[in-house]
């Protein structure tokens, strides 16, 4: 998932964001760096994706998140002529629950009317009325032909520190399969299949599961410092379920993987094929049932993104591994590097 | 083809580039015979809708999507609709081909723009197509990607200007991936379906006779042979379409 860009730990220099793709700052995909925090040996040691494979074993399995990322940010018009912005964020049949911001930075929160009526890449939609739970979140007649108009218009989320808008290409992983991402399950985006099959041929499998993510901001500080939490819909196919089940580790690609994994984990410590929609939130102290390790990106420690890797460390290690980050100059954000956790 | 033989392709996902006119409507109809379902785009929408409907009418379950090669965006629509609809694509065939000017003038006298038209329909929109889809078939370590190719990659006729480069390059692509899939389940072919009685023949050689011309149903067929046939064709080698399957 992605930070919002808020309260940015004080140590964290603004040049530590990512402002592009790797495969467009002059590396490959997979060029991007990767901490490897060990919690057995309490070790963290500094290397490459392209490496990978030597941080792993025979057996192992990696899980990654199939969904594609959609153009999620949209432009309507009021009926008033106003133009804002809508960023799809849960994706209901009859129902969808989108933000509406300004369409320009920093896209601040733009109230609509109940009842009011939309239009939408050359269809129209009706405000329904606020989520009781999450009052930013609008709820709207869902488009019709469904996504097929966001697609003709849409633009990627793209937040403060991407400057200039990326092709959507590299908003996707290169396994995307069905659309239905909001933001870019961003821990995978930086595997490539060359890195991919040669892990396969190192005896390293593969499974994937499915989890269409939300929006990692609702551009609004106060709201998204208490990590609001939505439903996201999720699918762990027969085939996963059985895989994770067979091998002795099991390695999350991104967080959004051990959402849906742990979701669909029984109390016996197995996964069960299962989807649905998931409202499962991770956090210190939370069981992990079957996910034994995490690759995933760099986000700010005011992100919700934090409170699922207390999951996985202890503080103390946890407090060490970020600070060796900044000090060691990784890059933070969807475009940024990477940290295996095993 | 007796009843014993049909409906290979049932519970199969395939995607047919170009499929209002020619070959792409023919093999629309020749695979919605099978059993498979359709994702099936065309630029123009009315001759879209109306083999869309021919092959409802057989069964299949058919999405179209009007797109243009040559438009990212369209390319990347019909890929997230396609797969929005139907969650995989087990089969991709790149047959949208475009021919360029006709009368077909020398590359000494062809129009830039109208190259690069061409070179973006039959080269790059495979690419990109290509790309989207088969991070899909390798996670599920399945799938047969067919690009159409055609005699005049390899012969170099007078007046074939960007098309002949366009297919030439088309099968330097497939050779290319061929290698890089070695050792998955994901299998890519160019396949030459020979001189055919379409109206792209007719707009390149409007003189051919027509009775000399193989027909695109037949042609076809030769293409469910391949898809459906558990024998992989050797790895770099360009497929006649006439050399089975008739």
């Amino acid at each position: 998932m992605v930070a919002s860009p808020i309260r940015p730990l004080p140590s964290l220099p603004a040049e530590l964001r990512a402002n592009l793709p790797a495969e467009l700052r002059g590396l490959r995909r997979d060029g991007v760096r990767l901490m490897v925090i060990d919690r057995t040996a309490q070790s963290i040691r500094h290397a490459r994706l392209a490496e990978l494979g030597s941080f792993l074993r025979a057996g192992d399995l990696l899980v990654v998140n199939r969904s594609r990322t959609i153009p999620a940010a949209v432009a309507a018009r009021r009926s008033n002529g106003e133009i804002v912005q809508l960023r799809l964020c849960v994706r209901h049949a009859e129902e969808w629950h989108v933000l509406c911001v300004n369409p320009d930075p920093p896209h601040a929160n733009v109230a609509l009317r109940v009842g009011e009526r939309l239009s939408v890449a050359g269809t129209d939609t009706v405000v329904r009325g606020r989520r009781a739970d999450l009052p930013l979140l609008w709820r709207i007649d869902a488009l019709s032909e469904g996504i097929e108009r966001m697609l003709r218009s849409g633009e990627p989320i793209r937040y403060s520190y991407v400057p200039e808008p990326v092709p959507l290409s590299h908003y996707e992983t290169v396994y995307a399969n069905e659309p239905g991402s909001a933001e870019t399950p961003s821990a995978g985006r930086s595997l490539s299949w060359e890195l991919l099959l040669d892990l396969r041929r190192q005896g390293i499998d593969l499974s994937d599961i499915l989890l269409h993510t939300g929006l990692s901001s609702l551009q609004d500080d106060a709201v998204d410092a208490e990590h609001p939490l939505f439903e996201e819909w999720f699918a762990v196919p027969p085939n996963a379920a059985q895989a994770v089940n067979r091998v002795p580790r099991v390695i999350a690609v991104g967080t959004t993987v051990v959402r849906a994994l742990e979701t669909a984990a029984g109390h016996d410590g197995h996964a069960r094929a299962m989807e649905g929609w998931t409202r499962l939130r991770l956090g210190p102290g939370s069981p992990l049932r079957v996910v034994d390790g995490l690759l995933t990106g760099f986000h700010e420690p005011q992100a919700s993104h934090f409170d699922l890797l207390r999951a996985f460390l202890a503080e103390p290690l946890l407090d060490r591994a970020y600070r060796e980050a900044i000090a060691e100059r990784y890059l933070w954000h969807e475009f940024g590097d990477l940290c295996l956790i095993l | 083809m007796g009843d014993l033989e049909a409906t290979r392709l049932a519970g199969k996902v395939a995607l047919i580039t170009g499929a209002s006119h020619g070959l792409g409507r023919a093999l629309a109809i020749a695979f919605a015979r099978e059993g498979a379902a359709l994702a099936l785009c065309a630029r123009r929408a009315p001759a879209l809708d109306e083999v869309a409907s021919a092959v409802a009418r057989l069964g299949a379950d058919v999405l179209a999507v009007q797109a243009d090669m040559r438009s990212a965006r369209d390319l990347a629509r019909l890929v997230a609709v396609t797969l929005d609809r139907f969650h995989r694509v087990d089969i991709l065939v790149n047959n949208a081909s475009e021919l360029g000017p006709t009368p077909l003038p020398y590359l000494a006298d062809y129009p830039p723009a109208a190259f690069d038209d061409v070179l973006q329909v039959n080269v790059t929109a495979p690419f990109r197509l290509t790309q989207a889809l088969i991070g899909g078939m390798l996670l599920r370590n399945h799938g047969v990607v067919i690009n159409v190719t055609s005699d005049a990659a390899i012969t170099g006729y007078p007046g074939w200007g960007a098309y002949a480069v366009s297919k030439a390059a088309l099968e330097g692509l497939t050779r290319t991936w061929i290698a890089e899939l070695a050792g998955t389940g994901v299998r890519m072919y160019a396949v030459d379906p020979g001189d055919m009685d379409t109206d792209m023949h007719r707009a390149a050689m409007p003189d051919a006779d027509p009775c000399e011309l193989a027909r695109p149903d037949d042609v076809a067929r030769a293409f469910i042979q391949l898809v459906a046939s558990p024998e992989p064709a050797p790895v770099g080698q360009r497929v006649e379409a006439a050399a089975f399957g008739r």
